[in-house]
């Protein structure tokens, strides 16, 4: 019943002696990446949301199912995730002196208008996520991490709590509020400065990345890992949404417009 | 004549089928498989062998080993055993087996995954331990229960639901099963831990553990990556006894109405907020939409992808419902700590959030105190007279 391979491990895992790291190698010098996510296609029309708690007052903002937000007019699609992807024995690098000053900073999470503000969060491990409650009605922020213990408090009317994630997740985390269940965010806790989220234009930018081979990774919340995008009408495959780049010294690396096909997006 | 011919068939066929039937085993978590959609079948097979080096089958358990972490403090597999492996009552000298099998497994199933025989008649569906998450205790959301927390589940049972009390079974019977309880857990999260670690770390064609003398190098980190996860998962057990939530003493007051009535209040303000789920009438009526954790994981709202779920053994989507309040039947406990756990806390794997921190312990106390008041007012013991009660419902 048990393999010889696994009867094999259960001894490694009895008297393992582990290999030390490998060295990440660094150049001299930094540089930028960045580009833009557009959809190949007529970009879909967002979906009004059922409201059934608190009419009187979340009825009020024409709130839209913000699931996959494509701009009408330029097909960029908002809120894709690239952040710096790291293998198990990497050590993240040390990141480049101007993101110094926002290293302990309070990153906004905001219950506003019956929807979470932004609808992506980046959180570094060593700021401070603080959720506030902009609303006259009252929310609970609950956040089902893995790595960090999940949380969720209430958080009251005009009201708004601190929290601390010290461990990174390695996928973007589920946010919501229990009491308006159409409510949902997301939030990306790194230990390091290298995540964007694309705007309203689906263009993003990773600033002053040491210069040197990194691998970045793209995620979406409909598409999940962003598996494959059209450049200069080429398909590339991008294995678990992960990419290659090379960063040079003083050099803003841009790849244009990546085309992102609608057969991405679908329910999970 | 023909009809006893194939009765006596049909018994052969029993009793050979009893002879051979298969040795129990682990079912693989087949639904959060699915879910991390990454998973191939020679990988969910890698994931099934390293679990059983590991931890064993149902008749023969083991405890993993780590380098730097004593498993046998967080479970035992002297303790273990009285409760691990098929009934057995043939010789009243032995030492007794099989206590999970004769008490727990026809409704928590073999692997501990909530899909024994009887589950799907019964609500709600009997508990699926493997996401390490326990609604009824004394620690915050993200804590394991506590060793006493689980012993008072299975001292006082759960009200309300299918249940019982084993009040009646001796101590080192109970001890056993809360150490199989957390033993089950304790595999089926480090189970889920290799899924996602297989779904975002490795191709296709990869596996969590290769086999060996391939690359020395690529074993031993891979090995690393198993002792890794293993032992977050325990040490988030054995860390559970330090972080039960300390209970202020209820202020003493002698005006215990007016402690009800503050505690109206704030069941009724913006800043506890209860109404909005359990209703304007605390009948648990406010949201009525919802689902817990373990539901949603097979995405309920979708009926499409749901069903893709049910195939794959996972029952029927079920809404989770806010607790009616005014039927004096509390799952977790009807002492008045227990309630104060529930408020301050919150329910992990529901949508039951944690009290503000604006909320002082005598803020807490007075909801425990209306709370509990509410079974005994006019409204709770008969029917609705008329206008007076009618309410909104969604």
């Amino acid at each position: 019943m048990i393999s010889k391979r696994v009867l094999f491990a259960a001894l490694l895992l009895l008297c393992s002696s582990l290999l030390s790291s490998a060295a990440n190698v660094q150049a001299a010098g930094w540089g930028s990446i960045k580009g833009r996510f557009v959809y190949d296609g007529a970009p879909p029309k967002a979906g009004p949301i059922a409201v059934n708690k608190d009419r009187e007052f979340c009825g009020k903002f024409n709130l839209r199912d913000e699931s996959l937000v494509v701009n009408p007019e330029n097909r960029g699609v908002a809120n894709v995730i690239v952040y710096l992807y790291l293998g198990r024995r990497d050590t993240p690098p040390t990141p480049h002196p101007s993101y110094e000053k926002t290293a302990d900073a309070e990153v906004m999470f905001s219950n506003d208008k019956c929807r979470f503000s932004p609808r992506v969060a980046l959180l570094r491990t060593t700021q401070t996520l603080k959720i506030a409650n902009a609303d006259t009605v009252g929310h609970n922020t609950k956040i089902d991490c893995f790595s960090n213990a999940p949380i969720n408090p209430i958080i009251p009317a005009g009201s708004d709590i601190e929290q601390q994630f010290s461990a990174q997740e390695r996928l973007p985390t589920r946010v919501s509020c229990s009491i308006h269940p159409w409510m949902t965010g997301w939030l990306v806790v790194k230990n390091n400065p290298y995540f964007a989220v694309t705007d309203e234009n689906g263009a993003f930018e990773i600033k002053n990345l040491p210069a040197g081979k990194w691998t970045l990774q793209v995620w979406q919340e409909k598409s999940g890992y962003v598996k494959e995008v059209k450049k200069g009408g080429k398909a590339t495959k991008w294995k678990k949404g992960r990419f290659k780049i090379t960063v040079k010294d003083g050099q803003t690396e841009n790849m244009g417009d990546l085309l992102v096909s609608p057969k991405l997006f679908k329910d999970r | 004549m023909g009809r006893a011919w194939a009765a006596a068939v049909g018994v052969c066929l029993l009793l050979q089928a009893g002879c051979n039937s298969p040795e129990a085993a682990f079912h693989f978590n087949a639904v959060y498989a699915h879910k991390q959609s990454g998973v191939t079948k020679s990988q969910a097979k890698n994931v099934k062998e390293i679990l059983i080096a590991q931890f064993g089958t149902p008749d023969e358990p083991a405890i993993p080993a780590l380098p730097d972490m004593d498993v046998s403090s967080v479970i035992s597999l002297d303790r273990l055993k009285m409760s691990a492996g098929p009934v057995e009552r043939t010789d009243d000298t032995a030492p007794r087996r099989g206590l999970y099998r004769e008490h727990c497994a026809h409704c928590h199933g073999v692997t501990g995954d909530g899909r024994g025989p009887t589950a799907r008649f019964l609500n709600p569906y009997p508990r699926d331990y493997r996401r390490g998450t326990s609604k009824f205790k004394s620690t915050p959301v993200g804590g394991r229960p506590t060793h006493a927390d689980l012993k008072r589940i299975l001292v006082d049972g759960i009200p309300g639901t299918a249940m019982p009390s084993f009040k009646l079974l001796a101590a080192d019977e109970l001890e056993s099963l809360i150490q199989y309880v957390k033993y089950l857990a304790i595999r089926g999260e480090v189970e889920r831990s290799y899924i996602l670690e297989i779904d975002a770390e490795l191709e296709e064609e990869d596996l969590l553990l290769n086999v060996p003398g391939e690359d020395a190098e690529q074993v031993a980190d891979q090995v690393e990556v198993i002792q890794d996860i293993t032992s977050m998962v325990l040490s988030r057990w054995a860390n559970a006894a330090g972080q039960a939530t300390e209970v202020p003493s209820h202020p003493v007051d002698d005006d215990k109405l007016a402690s009800i009535t503050r505690g109206r209040e704030l069941f009724f303000g913006t800043t506890a907020n209860c109404v909005k789920c359990h209703g304007d009438t605390a009948l648990g009526d406010g949201q009525t939409t919802d689902y817990d954790e373990w539901t949603k994981e097979i995405d309920p709202t979708k009926p499409h992808l749901a069903a893709e779920y049910v195939a794959l053994g996972a029952f029927t989507p079920r809404n989770i419902r806010p607790r009616n309040l005014r039927q004096g039947v509390y799952r977790g406990g009807r002492r008045p700590v227990d309630i104060y756990w529930r408020i301050k806390n919150g329910i992990e794997g529901t949508p039951m959030p944690a009290a503000p921190a604006t909320l002082r312990s005598d803020d807490i106390w007075h909801l425990v105190d209306y709370v509990r008041s509410l079974p005994y007012e006019a409204l709770s013991e008969g029917r609705t007279k008329g206008r007076e009660f009618q309410r909104e419902r969604n």
